[in-house]
């Protein structure tokens, strides 16, 4: 932030400085190679995920190796498993699917090491990242549980929504 | 009767509004009518205007009154409270779901523009165009709560009781959080109004900067606020130790931020030297609509996000008003733009408005690229299921995560926190090489050695060692900004150090105001930097008495204990926490709550020094015993300079708007010569 003073004895005093245009040409051009160089960089390096329903991931199954992935769907509260293997190792799955109202096909969500998130509960909508493991298994990526967090929480209407 | 009550307030408010448009209308666009009339017909007009913050307040204090008398005939009550809930969470379920919270999006706005009314009533010749368009954004709102979104239409059954706050709303920032982000959101409104009320009148000074900078650094730091306290209570209470993770929620929020930053920094320019108009006019443009996208994503749930709003219908409504006001800017503004033509030219790469323009460019692109990965989903399904390209690609959505945002913005970040270093070195017009170099050479040194220290003491991460040689190098530049001021006063003025650094704010608070801003984000920044790349967290299962490491900490886990109350029962475990020698540090007593409506919270807890938090969760609750937990630990460096350099940024904002008799002198000088042209048309 500048000061404000207020000083304006230049005005119409100044005439363009045409051989200068260039110089702010080029550095413009340099700052935009340099935004838009950094942006596809870090697209390919961070990579992108594809987002699924859990039909969808079905569907797909079978070309989804070693994908980075999103797949959205509503938990089955009785499907919610936490086991505790050791001191150092527990496992946490549960399922989701497109609509509880009509399910089709069950997801498995599998996670190691993950604390159980206060939302997973029945009916909870999930958004998981991570990639495809053994039929029907999908593999979280740590930290990659995200329950909808309800910060405005109202009834909603049981289907996913990609 | 509350239901009754609450509509006819609503109804009343928007019927004022849509008075208040066409009075005003009448007034600026009928010719025949005398100048009396004319008076009267905007002296109503604003009245009507100004009415309209009141009944909404007072549609407010019913919904609250149905609130806490638990009216289960209103179904947003319902929805949002049960008998159970305390009072206090009562009263803020006012903003616990869509309805209420469009609401008080309403009371907000209703009361800025109110406020800007009543206080710049002396703009005669703008307020007529303001009104019309601030009428305009509050007539759209108003209709949402009137009608899709009535926070008091009927249940459509009878209940003995509600559904109950979600949890995690029960905790004090939440109860802050929201109102801030709609202050922020709706204080940008202002500004705009102005601008194009400005377009409209063919009042091309900067009075309509000067008229509303005061706002728009009012709107800004709501915005701050919310952001900050959004993700302190991330922070606090979601127990994954982070405080942003770039939500399309959060994110939408962000960008009027950084689009209201670039328009404070550039009005500058247009201030000093008469340029950049057409340039912030569209930075304005781009702050309201931000505001009018944001709350669009946030109210329509339209992007996948990790924040549960509920879907709506009024999505069309909303892309059709948003469409409208652009198009409107647009065209308002491309029908001035020739006579919007800059005074001044840029004279060096090396000036201060260079740098201005450069912290514009970075600002614009973090926020283009923002915006761009945050509909990327959208904008790919779009694209690859259009008939146009749906022959060449499958029709997939694909989205992008953090570590992608961080990779594209870290640079840019960088970037942004070395001009804010360099920038006030440099002077109006031109600046030599040789005193740049003079000036920043013992700092570049110094933040040499600083980063050679860190790498000697084992740090191997390259992004944090340029990180926070950046942030050092730019923060010893700052604070040589106030010690060359105070020490130009102590040898001038004779006076001491405290009392010239005293004076050094009170002769240019915007200024000095401004480098303490710079220093909070500075400040926020090494925490940023210490969290991103040195978090480190570890989960185990601990019975009593057994014992597990992270860092340079030891937990023993003592035990768990049960608690209970009214609508609560909680599983507190204790651990004990001790340092590398072994030496007791604390006890932390990380808890999970879980309430009668069988939603659980789980409360992390910390033990919090200047360098790191230890932080600790308890895992599983359902299997948790008095003897056995899963406890899952974080360590947190220099988290706490991010909160710190909150508190700094706010208090530098509230330094930089505080009213400068200097400046309230020269915007009513420029007023009068502006009326005087007026007149002489």
């Amino acid at each position: 932030m500048a000061d404000s003073t207020w000083t304006r004895n230049d005005r119409d005093t100044l005439q363009p400085a045409p051989r200068k245009k260039w110089q702010f040409l080029l550095a413009a051009a340099l700052l935009l190679a340099a935004v838009v160089f950094v942006a596809f960089n870090a697209l390919n390096a961070g990579g992108t995920q594809l987002y699924l329903t859990v039909d969808e991931y079905f569907e797909k199954e079978a070309d989804l190796e070693d994908r980075d992935l999103r797949v959205a769907g509503w938990v089955i509260g009785d499907s919610i498993e936490f086991t505790q293997i050791d001191a150092e190792n527990s496992t946490l799955t549960f399922d989701i699917v497109d609509d509880l109202n009509n399910p089709t096909q069950r997801l498995t969500i599998y996670a190691e090491n993950e604390p159980k998130p206060d939302l997973l509960q029945h009916e909870a909508q999930a958004l998981v990242e991570g990639r495809a493991g053994e039929s029907g298994m999908f593999i979280s990526n740590p930290g990659g549980l995200l329950l909808k967090c309800p910060t405005r929480y109202e009834e909603a209407d049981g289907s996913a929504d990609y | 009767m509350f239901a009754d009550f609450g509509n006819s307030a609503i109804y009343l408010a928007l019927a004022a509004t849509l008075y208040s448009i066409v009075v005003m209308g009448i007034a600026q666009w009928v010719p025949s009518i005398s100048p009396q009339t004319q008076r009267k017909l905007i002296s109503s007009g604003r009245n009507a205007a100004i009415s309209v913050f009141p009944l909404l307040i007072l549609t407010c204090i019913i919904l609250v009154l149905a609130l806490i008398n638990d009216d289960y005939s209103i179904n947003y009550v319902r929805q949002v409270t049960s008998r159970a809930t305390p009072i206090q969470f009562k009263i803020s379920s006012l903003w616990g779901g869509q309805a209420g919270s469009l609401l008080l999006w309403n009371v907000f706005l209703a009361g800025f523009l109110a406020a800007a009314w009543i206080s710049k009533k002396e703009e005669r010749d703008l307020i007529p165009y303001a009104v019309i368009i601030g009428g305009l954004t509050q007539t759209y709102f108003l209709y949402l709560s009137a009608f899709p979104e009535n926070p008091f239409a009927p249940a459509a059954s009878i209940a003995l009781d509600g559904n109950g706050l979600s949890p995690l709303l029960r905790h004090p920032l939440m109860i802050i959080h929201p109102p801030m982000l709609y202050l922020g959101y709706t204080g940008f409104v202002v500004p705009y109004c102005f601008a194009m009320a400005a377009l409209l009148a063919g009042r091309l000074d900067d009075s309509w900067i000067r008229t509303t900078r005061r706002w728009t650094l009012t709107a800004w730091l709501f915005l701050s606020l919310g952001l900050i306290l959004g993700g302190r209570w991330a922070y606090d209470v979601l127990g994954w130790g982070g405080y942003w993770e770039w939500d399309p929620v959060e994110n939408v929020a962000f960008l009027p931020w950084l689009t209201g930053t670039a328009f404070l920094h550039s009005v500058m320019i247009q201030e000093k030297r008469g340029m950049f108009k057409v340039w912030n006019v569209i930075l304005i443009l781009t702050t309201y609509l931000s505001v009018i996208y944001g709350t669009f994503i946030v109210r329509t749930g339209l992007l996948s996000s990790v924040h549960a709003f509920a879907q709506s219908d009024i999505q069309w409504g909303f892309l059709a008003f948003v469409g409208f006001m652009l198009l409107f800017s647009i065209v308002v503004a491309i029908w001035r733009a020739p006579e919007l033509r800059s005074e001044n030219y840029l004279e060096s790469l090396l000036s201060r408005e260079a740098a201005f323009l450069a912290n514009n460019f970075i600002i614009l692109a973090i926020t283009v690229i923002i915006f761009l990965f945050t509909n990327f989903a959208l904008m790919s399904e779009w694209i690859t299921c259009s008939a146009l390209f749906s022959s060449r690609f499958e029709c997939q959505s694909y989205g992008v995560g953090p570590d992608t945002y961080n990779r594209a913005l870290g640079p840019l970040f960088a970037g942004l926190l070395l001009l804010m270093g360099v920038a006030p070195l440099t002077m109006w017009y031109k600046t030599s090489i040789g005193r740049l170099g003079k000036q920043s050479l013992w700092p570049a040194v110094a933040a040499t050695v600083f980063g050679i220290v860190l790498f000697i003491g084992g740090m191997r991460r390259i992004g944090a060692i340029i990180g926070l040689w950046v942030v050092a190098f730019s923060m010893l530049l700052t604070l040589l900004e106030y010690v060359r001021g105070a020490h130009a006063r102590v040898k001038s003025k004779q006076e001491g150090w405290f009392i010239a650094l005293g004076k050094l704010f009170q002769r240019n608070q915007r200024r000095y105001g401004g480098y303490l801003i710079h220093l909070g984000v500075l400040v926020m920044a090494a925490g940023i930097i210490g969290t991103e790349f040195f978090q480190m967290e570890h989960q185990v299962f601990l019975n009593t008495g057994e014992r597990a490491s992270l860092g340079n900490y030891t937990i023993e886990y003592l035990g768990t204990t049960f608690l209970q109350s009214d609508d609560t029962s909680s599983a507190m475990g204790t651990v004990a926490v001790y340092d590398e020698t072994g030496a007791f540090l604390t006890n932390l007593q990380p808890h999970t709550d879980i309430f009668d409506n069988g939603q659980g919270m789980t409360i992390p807890d910390a033990r919090s020094t200047i360098a790191e938090d230890f932080y600790v969760i308890l895992v599983n609750w359902e299997n948790i015993s008095e003897n056995s937990a899963t406890i899952r630990m974080y360590l947190n460096p220099l988290i706490q300079w991010v909160w710190f350099g909150g508190v700094i940024f706010i208090v530098g904002t509230l330094v930089a708007a505080w009213p400068d008799p200097l400046d309230e002198k020269i915007a009513a000088a420029e007023r009068r010569v502006a009326l005087a042209t007026i007149n002489n048309r």
